[in-house]
């Protein structure tokens, strides 16, 4: 019997372009995996954004749009809406990065929130902006090295890391915000589970869903893929919590 | 009898499978995969593998395609 198999939304004879024991890869199975078993795959229109993130429509066999750097959130309300003003009902999901969601596109990600926008918003966080070569981002930890704070992040002059679950939880329009991570094989399974739960929201149509995912950048953090996990087990998650911050799915 | 079918052209040699592996039955094979690392291969001469799945899961790369229980 076959207990697993590649999942029928990633295209066939697909060869990811992440780098080795990147955690994108394993984001993009489970993402692959949920649309299966919700059944969405005709359904669905995927917006990508800059980063290693926009890689998304090279893998993922559903209909997707690449937005300008930050403005996923924003392009997915027009594709959202354009619809629903034809009265089609199409599933929409951004798939952004850290810099991407919280610092370029800040704006438009927090007001696609408040607005309460029915769309779901995936935000992988690996504390960099891994593409261009491991600049420092909005949610590099305080300390942290990287190619544009050698010294490490201090507060004096970079200021603090944003904390974007918890953020956008406190919007009003938020109805599920939760942050998760890639691990180890429980919290995988965790986080396909709570990627789900935030998929079934948007099709409930409830309002805004979002998930933090961190997310290990074994290339610009010059560790292995090991060491990069242990990494995020024994420091980021003391640091970002994983919690579900937000759910009124159930009020 | 379990059994897994793992694709080396898309292995990258990362090893997090290695370390999962609870029968240990996965390791380093004799092929340079695309990183010019050694990819990994599955041996199971003595019928130990359980088909948990656990390789599969943790694989970025999709490099385990199939696990049969």
């Amino acid at each position: 019997m076959q207990v697993y198999s590649i999942p029928k939304s990633i295209k066939k004879d697909s060869k990811f372009t992440f780098c080795k024991g990147c955690d994108h890869g394993v984001a993009i199975k489970i993402i692959a995996e949920i649309i299966d078993e919700l059944n969405l795959k005709e359904n669905t229109i995927a917006i990508s954004s800059s980063g290693c993130s926009v890689l998304l429509y090279n893998f993922l066999d559903v209909d997707c749009l690449e937005a300008p750097h930050g403005r996923a959130c924003a392009v997915a309300t027009g594709v959202k809406r354009a619809h629903r003003a034809k009265g089609q009902d199409k599933f929409v999901f951004t798939y952004q990065g850290d810099g991407d969601f919280a610092s370029i596109g800040l704006g438009e990600s927090m007001h696609s929130a408040l607005r309460g926008e029915n769309i779901t918003a995936i935000c992988i966080n690996n504390t960099n902006y891994g593409m261009t070569g491991g600049q420092m981002g909005p949610t590099s930890t305080m300390g942290q090295l990287t190619t544009t704070s050698p010294l490490g992040r201090n507060k004096e002059y970079h200021g603090f890391p944003i904390k974007t679950a918890e953020q956008i939880a406190l919007c009003e329009g938020t109805q599920f915000s939760a942050r998760v991570a890639l691990y180890d094989v429980k919290n995988i399974l965790k986080a396909k589970k709570i990627i789900k739960k935030a998929f079934e929201c948007q099709l409930k149509g409830g309002g805004f869903s979002f998930v933090e995912i961190l997310s290990s950048c074994p290339t610009n953090w010059k560790l292995s893929p090991q060491d990069s996990h242990k990494k995020i087990e024994e420091e980021l998650t003391k640091i970002y919590p994983l919690e579900i911050f937000k759910d009124t799915t159930n009020d | 009898m379990s059994y897994i079918k793992l694709d080396q052209n898309k292995c990258k040699s990362c090893y997090l499978c290695i370390d999962v592996c609870p029968h240990k039955l996965l390791k380093k094979s004799s092929h340079i995969g695309s990183t010019g690392e050694l990819t990994v291969e599955f041996s199971d001469t003595e019928n130990k593998c359980i088909g948990c799945a656990q390789c599969a899961i943790v694989c970025p790369e999709i490099a385990i395609v199939e696990v049969n229980r």
